[in-house]
């Protein structure tokens, strides 16, 4: 029997409870932390290309806010959205608090300005040689954004890795807005990779933390492995 | 189908470019723009191409000035120009879907969208006149090429089929051999005849004279702020009635 079968039959014979509760923990993760990454790429490419190639008022006070909010620490935000979503907050009304997407509103605010000021930096490196290109064939201004968008593609998915990596590996924002809930049958309500993997460390159980960890890692591995694949694609864009 | 600058004044801040620049380009014919470097042979392509409102005067398109219709019917006039500029501008892709580009963004969103699947899953299914453009600038055989893996002189080729394949009316050319060697010049500007011979106007911008003698019908002069003659080619260079245009074209520095 392999090192990998002895470890995998070990927790499965020894703790038949652990692998539905990591699994969803992962499950939980995964879905806040993509959830918050797909809409912070929609809300921050417009962004981008609006700071990008456009002049107006508030620009440079706009600038600020992405380049200060891709530094911000995340227990203040987890801090600033559980008021929000408290009953005496704006969005008090909708019911949110330690729920998942309260957890998503917090990594939204966490992960869109480093997705908008990482892309920004992509979409201003493409030439306006090409813009013109695009415009002079009869491209539409949305058009000429799609172009950008294509030739920035390597930044942008860069850009959109980074943002995943700020979501999925915070632990502060999901502890304070999630609360770190796991449900009586031992699976996960709002309780993700990290927040798990403090708990179970301050609790002792190490081997669960570790296992949680290796997790977290190889997401983040497999993630970035899986945008230099696609950014290789080359040629076929355009 | 003529495309004309109508009294035509514009200016960047507080430089002046241009005061009363007119010049016109009808079907199946060559004019070249020539004037020293720095003198807005750019701006006026660029006026021409409706990038930017000229401060004052026209542009009109058969009749109609293009800056007072809808933003529609302007895009449908902007849709039958084709520009190439001094540098390639080539998109980081293919050569055929660069050749490609000006077909797609006039085909309907879900066309472009099934072609877009299409290219994902390896399914190419290339477009005729943008293979036929291709071959006309004689980049058929490279047609599946990376652009970026081109020469320069290539890349421009393939910005002059990224042009053409669409099919305008009139072809805006901005100094578009300057970086080239003889060879590719000479492939180009054997495009440019096939064009007019298709019925296509185009108006190059060039500091080459020898290359405005070889290929165009008619040439305007632009020095200074103005065009201060246009007349047929071998008119202009064997008896100008501009006594500057006669010192410009002998070489004498007289701007």
């Amino acid at each position: 029997m392999s090192l990998e079968q002895q470890m995998l039959t070990a927790l499965v014979v020894d703790f038949p409870f652990e692998w539905n509760y990591i699994r969803s923990i992962v499950r939980v993760s995964l879905y806040v932390s993509l959830t918050a990454v797909a809409l912070s790429t929609l809300l921050s490419l417009p962004v981008a290309l609006l700071v990008g190639f456009k002049e107006f008022r508030g620009k440079t006070l706009l600038t600020s806010i992405i380049n200060t909010g891709m530094g911000f620490p995340s227990v203040v935000v987890g801090l600033v959205v559980l008021f929000a979503v408290s009953n005496q907050g704006p969005l008090g009304s909708f019911d949110l608090v330690f729920t998942t997407e309260a957890m998503i509103l917090s990594q939204i605010v966490l992960a869109a300005p480093v997705i908008t000021g990482v892309s920004l930096a992509a979409v201003s490196s493409v030439e306006q040689n090409v813009r013109d290109a695009a415009y002079a064939m009869g491209g539409t201004n949305l058009d000429v954004a799609l172009v950008t968008i294509k030739e920035a593609r390597y930044g942008i998915a860069t850009a959109v890795l980074a943002g995943f990596g700020r979501a999925i590996s915070e632990v502060g924002s999901v502890l304070i807005v999630g609360g770190n809930i796991a449900s009586s049958d031992g699976t996960s309500v709002t309780r993700t990779i990290t927040t798990a993997i403090q708990l179970e460390a301050r609790q002792g159980r190490f081997e669960t933390a570790m296992i949680l960890g290796a997790i977290l890692v190889v997401l983040v591995l497999l993630v970035n492995a899986i945008v230099v694949r696609l950014g290789s694609g080359g040629g076929r864009y355009g | 189908m003529t495309l004309e600058a109508i009294d035509v004044h514009h200016s960047y801040g507080y430089e002046t470019v241009f005061e009363g620049v007119s010049l016109s380009v009808t079907p199946g014919e060559v004019v070249a723009i020539i004037g020293p470097s720095g003198v807005g042979k750019s701006t006026l392509l660029r006026l021409l191409a409706l990038f930017d409102a000229p401060d004052d005067g026209a542009i009109v398109y058969d009749d109609d000035p293009v800056w007072e219709v809808s933003d529609q019917r302007r895009l449908e006039y902007r849709r039958r120009i084709g520009m190439v500029f001094q540098d390639a501008s080539l998109f980081d892709a293919s050569v055929r879907r660069n050749a490609e580009y000006g077909l797609r963004v006039r085909q309907s969103w879900r066309e472009r969208l099934r072609h877009e699947l299409g290219g994902l899953v390896g399914k190419e299914n290339g477009t005729g006149a943008a293979v036929d453009a291709l071959e006309t600038v004689g980049l058929r055989e490279q047609a599946e090429q990376d652009a970026s893996s081109l020469s320069g002189g290539e890349a421009q080729r393939v910005a002059f089929a990224r042009a053409l394949a669409y099919d305008p009316d009139v072809l805006l050319l901005d100094e578009p051999t300057s970086d080239l060697d003889p060879r590719n010049t000479a492939v180009l500007e054997d495009a440019v005849l096939e064009a007019r011979d298709r019925d296509i106007g185009v108006v190059i911008a060039t500091h080459d004279m020898h290359q405005a003698e070889r290929i165009a019908d008619r040439v305007g002069v632009l020095l200074g702020d103005e065009i201060i003659e246009v007349g047929p080619t071998e008119r202009v260079f064997e008896d100008p009635v501009d006594d500057r245009t006669r010192k410009f074209i002998s070489g004498e520095l007289i701007y």
